[in-house]
């Protein structure tokens, strides 16, 4: 089927609306928050007065995306070298994880046993 | 604290000297309490909205745990919602078929008796397989599931109740919560529950016997399923809706009273515009005082049960909210952004509990959403397309803009519409109710809204949320090959009609 010269030029081509869009990408850095779609119109238009005070009124470390998170310092000024941590957990896992070797049953019974129960 | 992370594990040492057995209750109190290791995220609910955060989070790599107070996972909608519900909507209509429709088909039944025990037996398998098998997908997914009640102790602590006896605290970097809804009472108190003659939705999926006569107050979605399920049962069924249409919020007007018709010719009576003033029950039968919505003449219906169907409200009790300072609207909602952060940081909120439609299928994807939202700061949901689906006999089922919200907000449409009756597949079923209806912009042919009434439009209406979602146009929709014989064809023809002309209508 091949149409005349002069009709496939007088077509209309249809231009889809769908595009591929490829695989997501999310930027590097977290999106703003805005008030929810679904929002009573009242929340959406105090959200910057209302919402958003409250929420940096609550500052929290934990907030941050867990990825972040996982190395969050607290916010603030920089007093000479020293860290602090508002949690356990933003401190650097070797604090408060350290890597000990795990004790196998054997070992804790023959502890416990005073050494007993490797006869 | 680092201090105090190093004394604990001074005791743990000294705990280790003790005995191996003393080793094994303390590891077994460890794994829910956090003061070492503290979870990435904790998910409060186990609903469609919870555990799909929880399996999605722990899959980002988030260390997860699930908090659920029912003992099963799933929520209202697996346990005593969508689920049980569709069981009895698929197994009522195969009887009410065999019943009514097998004849003219050919096919001759000498007896079709019901077995209520037997259908209701196998509304509870279905349940239990489908709870059953996310426990499972926790356990793949590395989920830890703890049975108890939360409440907020800080805004990274939670105290739990756990179901077994004893409480235990979990930490979290990240709170999730995603505790649902539950049935509204009857405004006023007036109508009290008993799940017995007057129930709920979920006394309304455990009858041990059909009604005679049952009344349903409220004519939106669950009130239709359920009406639908037991008039197809053998019930004289009156819904009572205080609004001038049934369907609920969002349904198109001209959809509406084709649905009202379709299902008065299947034997459902309806009372519109009318306000239920109370129920009283008296020897074995429930006396239901009704009035005209704006007033007038009072009148009584009599029924053997009453399904007070006027809808859910969140649930947040116990959780102790006001105690961190978390937001709560007057509707009892808690108020998010779109990122579902509530007003304190570290505490997210999804589903049913929080704003937009009080759908299964909303809260999981915004599940996927907070999970996400909790790994990379980005997350993605469209509210604009949600699609809403009553089960009924035919379907209803709908996505984005409806006729009468275009006109509010004077945008310039087109309709498309293809009627089942011109469809060849369902006229091959036999089953010719219904239409397709496409909305689309004037201008551009752009897809505002579809919806549909008739066969099998729950799963149709899947076609119109992609295409909403990648904001298709009615045309692109009409160039796209749809298998011949199906009921899709209808849909396609609907795009066609919308853009220029169907061609079998």
């Amino acid at each position: 089927m091949h149409p005349s010269i002069r009709l496939s030029a007088s077509a209309r081509v249809h231009k889809p609306l769908i595009n591929f869009i490829g695989k997501r990408k999310w930027p590097s850095t977290p999106e703003r928050p805005h008030a929810h779609p679904a929002a009573p119109a009242e929340f959406k238009a105090s959200f910057t007065t209302n919402f958003l005070k409250k929420f940096e009124a609550s500052a929290s470390p934990a907030s941050k995306p867990a990825a972040a998170a996982s190395s969050g310092k607290s916010s603030g000024v920089n007093v000479s070298s020293v860290e602090t941590y508002t949690e356990f957990w933003d401190a650097p896992s070797r604090y408060w994880n350290p890597k000990i070797r795990e004790l196998e049953e054997r070992e804790i019974d023959a502890i416990s046993t005073g050494g007993a129960s490797l006869r | 604290m680092l201090q105090a992370q190093r004394s604990s594990q001074r005791v743990v040492a000294r705990r280790l000297r003790e005995s191996s057995v003393q080793l094994g209750r303390w590891q077994s109190q460890r794994s829910y309490a956090s003061s070492s290791e503290p979870y990435d995220a904790v998910i409060i609910g186990g609903g469609p909205g919870g555990y799909v955060a929880a399996i999605k989070a722990a899959q980002l790599g988030l260390r997860t745990a699930c908090i659920e107070k029912r003992g099963a996972l799933g929520g209202t909608c697996l346990n005593v919602g969508c689920i049980p519900s569709k069981s009895l909507l698929n197994n009522s209509h195969l009887y009410h078929q065999a019943q009514h429709d097998f004849a003219k088909r050919g096919i001759d039944v000498p007896e079709v008796k019901l077995n209520l025990d037997q259908m209701l037996k196998a509304k509870e398998q279905s349940v239990t397989a489908l709870t059953k098998g996310i426990e499972t997908l926790f356990k793949q997914n590395k989920v830890d599931y703890i049975k108890g009640t939360a409440s907020f102790l800080s805004s990274n602590k939670l105290s739990v109740a756990l179901n077994d006896g004893g409480s235990t605290e979990v930490e979290g970097k990240n709170i999730v919560i995603a505790t649902g809804s539950e049935v509204a009472p009857f405004p006023g108190g007036g109508i009290v529950i008993d799940e017995q003659q007057i129930v709920s939705s979920t006394g309304a999926l455990e009858l041990t016997k059909v009604p005679e006569k049952m009344v349903v107050i409220g004519g939106g979605i669950i009130g239709l399923e359920m009406g639908s399920v037991w008039s197809r049962l053998g019930a004289q069924v009156t819904v009572v809706e205080f609004l001038g249409a049934i369907g609920g919020v969002g349904i198109d007007e001209e959809v509406a009273k084709q649905f009202q018709r379709i299902l008065g010719k299947q034997g459902m009576k309806f009372m519109l515009n009318t306000k239920v003033l109370s129920a009283e029950k008296k020897d074995g039968k429930v006396f239901i005082k009704t009035e005209a919505a704006k007033g007038g003449k009072e009148d009584t219906l009599e029924a053997d049960v009453v399904l007070v169907s006027v809808g859910r409200r969140p649930v947040t009790e116990g959780l102790n909210l006001d105690k961190i300072g978390v937001e709560v609207d007057n509707k009892g909602r808690i108020v998010i952004d779109d990122q579902y952060n509530t007003t304190v940081q570290g505490i997210k909120c999804i589903g049913d509990v929080t704003f937009g439609p009080m759908l299964a299928h909303k809260a999981e994807e915004e599940g996927i959403a907070a999970a996400e939202y909790l790994k990379s700061g980005h997350g993605h949901v469209n509210y604009n397309a949600i699609p809403s689906v009553v089960y009924t006999y035919p379907e209803v089922a709908w996505v984005g803009k409806t006729e009468q919200e275009l006109k509010a907000v004077g945008v310039q449409y087109k309709i498309g519409k293809f009627p089942f009756a011109a469809n060849s597949r369902a006229k091959t079923n036999l089953d010719t109710e219904g239409q397709v209806k496409f909305l689309t912009e004037k201008e551009t042919d752009r897809i505002l809204g579809v919806h549909i009434i008739g066969p099998n439009a729950g799963e149709m209406i899947a076609e119109a949320v992609l295409a909403i979602e990648y904001g298709a146009s009615a045309e692109d929709i009409a160039r796209t090959s749809h298998a011949h014989p199906t009921l899709s064809e209808a849909f396609k023809e609907a795009a066609m009609a919308a853009y220029q002309k169907a061609i079998h209508f």
